[in-house]
């Protein structure tokens, strides 16, 4: 009982509880500090020569995310001639269709996924661009690095100021708030200050490893300058850029077209710049889904079945141009010994009042063999090609007066398509200038049909009207895409829209 | 230091020897079934005075009076307390008779327990009984219909998948769940409890009573309180109980059978199909719905000895789904004890481990639902028949393996310490460990169409995959409580300090190509990195891994906590809390806050002018206010970190090999600060004679401010498609009224009562983004196809429905020329409403169409008991709210298609609100046209309970046996066309969407209950 007294009298001990209550750890501010866990902090990156590599292959794989591809769905080929929306019939047929059909909105599914993922791809570049100088590494190496970053940044620029125009400038990675749009030209000059930039510092094709085939090369930045010039209707600079890539000797085309878009001609002699995938499904694995969404549909199942090639392009080919047959994937066709069977759900011909207008086929282009749609998502998007370099020193010098150089080049294109076959494809001769201007967009087209040039290439040559008109194409309007309604209400006034679009 | 402590031991034990004039003892006892027992821990205080002793673990005290010192006042909480005049006795004992009016009327509140008759804060209580009365391994299922302000949704009728709660409505755009406090360990969920091992559930709703948990009770705080053994109970009581239940799916949809639709199918592809009567009709959801059975056994030991109370418990549910491949089991086993050192020191444990495993089935409801109806589950051979778009669901369920494990450890060790004899210090340790893994087998097949070809349904190469993750959090709550009453003066004042922290990690591995796919060889090992499935396929196969923290349960937190309870002559009461909490998801300059809380409350019984009304038994007024946190967002939200992904690698070289890359990720927000809701409640409760006829009424109105939202940002800042930066920018308004009324009496030995509660709820959208946002909305509740559904905007509800409004059928073409229309629209097509007037249906047109969020919310209860008979039962409903029938709206392809669709638009004339068929597209799009009224009324729960007369039982020692049959989902009236009208989703902006998930079944169940 005593004890017991003790041990309560001692609660009651004032000095005691002061002491027990005060011994009471009270929190430091380090408990509430928690670091984020596997994530590195912007702050704190990049500041090594590695890091610098890391930040550069970065903005190299903003080209394999899929929406960098016209935000997914080719819809520049859709918008063409040369195809139509494919898959079966109600498959994104307000999504996609709209496209096709020249009846898109400033909501237009895709058009946003566009512009986020090609800021996004400016972003990575703008972060080497800007971080790099900074970092202590040798000169050399600083100087590749962003001259690459440079050059994709400016290939990036060059789709957006195609599609859109005046898109916002930004060349940091933290742009400030509330920023406008700049105007076309301010893009091109970025543009071309920027590949100007890369060409004069990368190395050629032949001086990379094999383990670095993907980078960009000094060939790349000059074909894309010859291109850029070429769009902004400086047919000198373009025809001397292409000259350039022409002398270096770096490249040639394959002697098989199939190989100058299909596997075997993988970083091949005619591949200027592509975009690397391997054959595995999902873009975090290395895959790329370009060709994934316009694969066979149905059986071999090889994708979606996306950018049907028309009825117009498979008839524009001239007699036994073996290009046709290499574009297009017909149904029984047999490929990598599949027979192409089609989707089942989907009609093998579409008819209105009584007139096919569409047969279920497929783009051969983005055809990769194998068995299984993984394999499909390793094609590899050529985005610069020999023979485009080509075609472009033909349509500018043409323009510049140089009819014979023009049809040297112009024939150089049609003798590969030839294929040793005497028979097809005769040399052209033409010695008009506008009429083998028309003659050399009509090989582009063939030479690169459902390669994404079609479209800007009517745009481009003022044909879009002549060519697109029936199929919905408005002039005043449909020479640039609306900038995505979405984007206009984010900027909450700053940024405008383009004519023919509110 | 330890000669300070005996010298003042010394000293004080002295002085109270010195002072001493005459002593007296006894002994305090109570009656327990019958049997005296020596009561502990009572107050002995000489009146008039402010000395006092308890009694210890036997009852016993001693006192020494002073000269004029005659009456002792013997009180106990929970028992009638006592006067006794000592006169000229040296051995006063006292019977304390236990005050079972007093008893029921202790409320649990945070960090403590008050007076009922104190509280000026709206707290619901649901008690044991009532929380086993569903057959469900969560207690909070029995929350529905229960409590007043509190709704329970089913997310799917998935065995092991928890309820979602929501207390007052959703008053944010992020979790909106409450936090549970179970035994003083805040938890964000129950499923490791076994409802049988729970005393009580307490609901806290208004600010006066969730403030004391400052950021984390925004969104309602529920206290459960587990079994103790019981204090003077020396007899060890052990019950047994156990049900067998049998569940079935409520009801069926009412789908096209194959007859019909091939007529759909002729019409929308001519020359289909030639003969319809040929066709075969496969009912897919009678293929895979079974009846499924629930088992729920459990045994409690407990008791108390003299320094100690006990509880254990064991229990086992094992629940099969009635879609087969999924299932629940788990094991319950519950520790709860505490030891009393001295009178004034007590320790003690109360602790859960709950082992359990989970098999999920693969989406198999929604499949039955889409597959047509002509096709077959299997060919004559015995194979699976294909069916197109979906795939066969019995194949689906066939080769799905998937088996989650855990083990969960939840518990705390306290202390009690009474010092300075009216200070009670309190320190409690609790631990949430808990331990996952998961497996997922895909055998290698393939299911074949009738002509032989291969069907999308199949998998090349077996897949395995397997998860591991743990998790722990630790709680140190050390609370000062100090108890006084001085005159008309009664004070309860609380002072603590918490720390807590969580963390967690989980590793995901997943790989190809089994060599055998026999369970023994289901492990991975063999990294191969980026193989090329075409060319080489590599025999088991690691494909991936990852290992990560849940960067939503990786966070600390310390917090200072202060409330002072005054009651002045048991009339006047006043609250005020104060907390301080801290946060480590924000960042230091933004991490602390403040939620302070105020109340008054006002006890008109016990007014002089009113001791005349005697048909008032009861009357009490409150109000209160209060701000209250939320701080449930993932720590890294303020952090802009570094993306390093396979999405930011490049593939280079002929070998097509990955390059390692890195860049800069969204951005992070290092402004954000705590979500604060603003609550005041207007309270009145009432209780009429002798409290037969009981009311309880509350108003509220809930503002949360400064919701983090999670916002688009301008392309153009690089955060890339679809990229969210969370903000501070939001206000949601949620108030109502809340009533629950009850009358109980006795009637010629029927004892019978009536319950009947609920509350009305307006939930508005204050403000959204405002200069931050897009055009002030939030879109959400993405369908199967991408399309966004809800639109939460000024003025509207959380996640309300958005899309068309139809206004009948194009019944011919000079209608349709005449009306406004897209230009996909055709004769026999829907009209949709040119909402904006310009004379074009487009996008603008969309609209607002329907609320997820119930305006009222019900529940009424009867239970009616005659000698050993008992017949109750619950019923509960909500009105005003709508659900989109999301699952009907995809349709890429060609699915099967509710019943209604027959009565379709065939000619002029023909129907004014079914469209002509057509396999998807234009019809389908999101329109009023799939909203569908949400209200119901549902028999939740009927039981006839049978209770053996306790004659019979003394004889074999048995104090109770009880059986009963009980009926759950019995009957639920609505017009809803799915399964079930009561699901929801966790995620506020995509609620009471309907899409497609697994039904919640209608239970019949047998129960034995024993106590001995």
């Amino acid at each position: 009982m005593k004890n017991k007294n003790r041990r309560i009298e001692f609660l009651n001990n004032p000095k005691l509880v002061t002491i027990v209550i005060f011994s009471i750890v009270m929190g430091c501010q380090d408990f509430l500090d928690k670091k984020p866990q596997g994530q590195l902090l912007q702050t704190s990156f990049p500041v090594s020569a590695n890091d610098a590599l890391l930040t550069t292959n970065a903005a190299y794989a903003s080209l394999r995310n899929w929406y960098f591809h016209s935000g997914g769905y080719p819809v520049l080929d859709i918008m063409s001639d040369d195809a139509k929306k494919g898959s079966s019939p109600a498959d994104q047929l307000n999504t996609v269709g709209p496209y096709d059909s020249f009846t898109i909105n400033t909501k237009q599914d895709g058009l946003d996924r566009w512009w986020t993922a090609a800021y996004q791809g400016i972003r990575s570049t703008n972060v080497v661009i800007t971080y790099a100088p900074a970092i202590s590494m040798s000169d050399s190496l600083k100087t590749q690095y962003i001259s690459e970053a440079r050059f994709l940044r400016g290939l990036i620029y060059f789709d957006m100021v195609r599609a859109w125009g005046g898109v916002q400038l930004v060349t940091k990675p933290d742009p400030p708030l509330g920023l406008g749009n700049s105007t076309a030209s301010d893009i091109y000059t970025q543009i071309i200050a920027d590949l100007t930039f890369a060409a004069q510092n990368l190395p050629e094709q032949s001086k990379y490893t094999a383990v670095n085939l993907g980078r960009a090369s000094r060939g790349a930045a000059k074909a894309y300058l010859s291109k850029v010039y070429l769009f902004k209707g400086d047919f000198i600079n373009a025809e001397n850029f292409g000259m350039e890539v022409f002398n270096s000797a770096q490249y040639s085309l394959e002697p098989d077209f199939n190989n100058a878009n299909g596997l075997s001609g993988n970083f091949g002699v005619e591949s200027i710049f592509e975009i690397g995938a391997s054959p595995n499904d999902g873009t975090e694995n290395g895959g790329d889904q370009y060709a994934n969404t316009q694969g066979i549909r149905g059986s071999p199942n090889r994708g979606w079945g996306f950018n049907r090639p028309s009825i117009d392009l498979i008839n524009s080919f001239e007699p036994n141009d073996p290009r046709r047959d290499a574009t297009v994937i017909f149904l029984n066709e047999v490929l990598g010994g599949v027979k192409t069977l089609g989707d089942g759900s989907t009609p093998d011909t579409i008819k209105v009042n009584n007139v096919i207008t569409e047969i279920e086929c497929y783009n051969q282009k983005v055809w990769s063999p194998g068995n299984n749609v993984a394999s499909q998502w390793g094609h590899h998007r050529r985005l610069m090609r020999y023979a485009d370099v080509l075609l472009i020193i033909a349509e500018a010098s043409n323009q510049n007066g140089k009819n014979s150089q023009a049809l040297q080049f112009l024939n150089m294109v049609r003798a590969r398509a030839r294929g040793g076959n005497a028979g097809i494809l005769p040399d052209i001769t033409e010695p008009n200038k506008n009429l083998l201007q028309d003659i050399i967009i009509n090989e582009r087209r063939h030479e690169l049909a459902l390669e994404g040039h079609r479209f800007w290439d009517l745009v481009r040559t003022g044909k879009a009207a002549a060519v697109l008109g029936p199929l919905g194409y408005g002039v005043n309007k449909y020479e640039h895409l609306p900038l995505p309604q979405n984007q206009i209400d984010l900027s909450q006034g700053h940024l405008k829209q383009n004519i023919g679009w509110n | 230091m330890f000669k300070i402590l005996i010298i003042s031991i010394l000293l004080v034990t002295s002085a109270t020897v010195l002072a001493q004039n005459r002593q007296v003892h006894g002994r305090v006892t109570t009656t327990d079934d019958g049997k005296i027992t020596g009561l502990p821990g009572v107050n002995v205080v000489v009146k008039g005075t402010t000395k006092g002793t308890v009694t210890d673990l036997e009852g016993a005290y001693a006192i020494q009076l002073l000269e004029g010192e005659n009456d002792l006042i013997f009180s106990f909480i929970g028992y009638t307390p006592q006067t006794i005049p000592v006169a000229g006795q040296t051995v006063v004992d006292v019977l304390l008779a236990a005050d079972f009016k007093v008893l029921s009327e202790v409320v649990i509140v945070g960090y403590g327990i008050q007076r009922k008759s104190d509280l000026t804060g709206s707290i619901a209580s649901v008690k044991e009984s009532e929380l086993t009365k569903i057959p469900s391994f969560n207690a909070a299922q029995s929350l529905q219909g229960k409590v007043a302000g509190v709704q329970v949704y089913n997310a799917s009728g998935q065995p092991g998948d928890p309820p979602v709660i929501r207390v007052r409505g959703v008053g944010t755009f992020n979790n909106s769940s409450p936090i549970y406090v179970v035994d003083g360990v805040i938890l964000d969920d129950i499923s490791f409890l076994n409802a049988a091992d729970i005393q009580s559930m307490e609901v806290l709703k208004d600010a006066s009573s969730t403030a004391i948990f400052g950021s984390r009770g925004a969104n309602g705080v529920i206290i459960v309180t587990t079994k103790q053994g019981k204090v003077g109970q020396d007899r060890t009581v052990i019950t047994f109980s156990s049900e067998y239940s049998i569940q079935q799916v409520g009801k069926t949809i009412d789908l096209l059978n194959g007859k019909e639709f091939g007529q759909i199918t002729n019409e929308i592809i001519p020359g289909t199909y030639n003969n319809l009567n040929a066709l075969p009709n496969t009912d897919w959801q009678k293929q895979i719905f079974k009846t499924a059975p629930i088992q729920n056994y459990q045994v409690s030991i407990s008791g108390s000895s003299a320094k100690s109370q006990y509880y254990f418990g064991v229990g086992y549910f094992n629940q099969q789904g009635i879609v087969p491949k999924s299932s629940y089991e788990r094991l319950t086993l519950k520790f709860n004890n505490s030891y009393n050192v001295s009178q004034s020191v007590k320790f003690g444990n109360n602790i859960t481990l709950a082992p359990y495993q989970q098999q999920v089935a693969p989406d198999v409801v929604y499949a039955a639902y889409r597959a047509q109806p002509m096709r077959v589950p299997y060919y004559p051979d015995g194979s699976f028949g294909a069916v197109p778009n979906v795939g066969n669901p019995l194949a689906a369920l066939a080769y799905s393996n998937n088996l989650n494990k855990g083990m969960r450890l939840v518990g705390n060790v306290f202390t009690d310490i009474t010092f300075l004899k009216d200070f009670v210090f309190h320190s409690s340790f609790g631990v949430d460990l808990q331990y996952k893994q998961s497996s997922d087998f895909t055998p290698a097949y393939t299911v074949y169409n009738p002509d032989g070809t291969p069907n999308q349904q199949q998998n090349l190469f077996s897949t395995l995959a397997k998860g591991n993750g743990n998790s722990s959090t630790w709680l140190w709550e050390n609370t000062v409580t100090y108890n006084k009453e001085i005159g008309d003066h009664r004070f309860n004042v609380l002072a603590g300090y918490t720390m807590q922290t969580t963390s967690n990690e989980y590793t995901n591995l997943k790989g190809n190509n089994l060599i055998r796919e026999l369970p023994e060889l289901q492990y991975l090992n063999n990294p191969v990195y980026f193989y090329n499935l075409t060319s080489n396929p590599v025999i088991n196969n690691l494909a991936s891994i990852n290992n990560e923290v849940d960067p939503s349960a990786y966070y600390s937190l310390v917090s200072y906590l202060y409330r002072l309870n005054y009651t002045w002559r048991d009339k006047y009461l006043f609250t005020g809390t104060f907390r301080r909490d801290g946060s480590s998801k924000f960042s230091s300059a933004n991490r602390y806050s403040n939620f302070p809380s105020f109340a008054v409350g006002w006890n008109a019984m016990n007014e002089k002018f009113m001791k005349d009304v005697s048909f008032l038994t009861n009357m009490k007024v409150r109000a209160s206010w209060g701000a209250i946190g939320n701080e449930k967002i993932d720590y890294l939200k303020q952090y802009s970190l570094v993306l390093a992904s396979g999405l930011t690698s490049p593939v280079f070289g002929k070998n097509n090999a990955l390059n390692s890359g890195a860049t800069f990720d969204v951005s992070g927000n290092p402004n954000l600060i705590w979500e604060t809701t603003y609550q005041t409640d207007i309270g009145l409760e009432v209780g009429f004679l002798n409290n037969r006829l009981t009311g309880e009424f509350d108003y509220f109105n809930k503002k949360t401010q400064d919701i983090l939202v999670p916002l688009q940002t301008q392309g153009y800042l690089g955060n890339g498609t679809g990229a969210l930066i969370t903000v501070n920018a939001g206000t949601v308004l949620n108030r109502g009224f809340e009533f629950n009324v009850a009358w109980q009496d006795e009637f010629k030995g029927i004892k019978y009562k009536i319950g009947i509660l609920g509350n009305t709820l307006h939930n508005e959208v204050l403000s959204i983004g405002g200069t931050k946002g897009i055009d002030s909305t939030l879109v959400g509740g993405y369908l199967g196809n991408g399309q966004a559904s809800t639109l939460s905007r000024v003025g509207l509800p959380i996640g309300a429905f958005y899309g068309f409004k139809t206004n009948g059928i194009f019944q011919n073409a000079s209608e349709l020329a005449a009306y406004p229309h897209d230009s996909n629209a055709e004769v026999g097509d829907l009209r949709f409403v040119d909402v904006n007037k310009d004379g074009k249906i487009t996008d603008a047109d969309r609209t607002y169409i329907g609320s997820p969020i119930p305006t009222f919310i019900y529940g009424f209860n009867f239970q009616i008991g005659y000698k050993g008979f008992d017949l109750m039962a619950d019923f509960q409903g909500v009105y005003g709210n709508n659900i989109l029938n999301g699952k009907e709206i995809v349709r890429p392809d060609p699915y099967n298609f509710e019943k209604h669709v027959i009565n379709r638009w065939t000619g002029e004339g023909t129907s004014t609100t079914e469209p002509k068929s057509s396999f998807g597209g234009y019809n389908y799009s999101i329109s009023d046209r799939f909203i569908q009224s949400g209200a119901y009324l549902r028999l939740r729960s009927l039981t006839i309970a049978y209770s053996l007369p306790t004659v019979l039982l003394d004889k074999v020692a048995i104090k109770q046996v009880k059986v009963y049959v009980r009926g759950t989902n019995l009957f639920t009236s609505s017009s809803f066309t799915g399964y079930s009208p009561d699901f929801g989703s966790a995620n506020v902006l995509a609620n009471n969407i309907d899409n497609g998930s697994y039904p919640v079944a209608k239970v019949y169940s047998i129960g034995l209950n024993v106590t001995f």
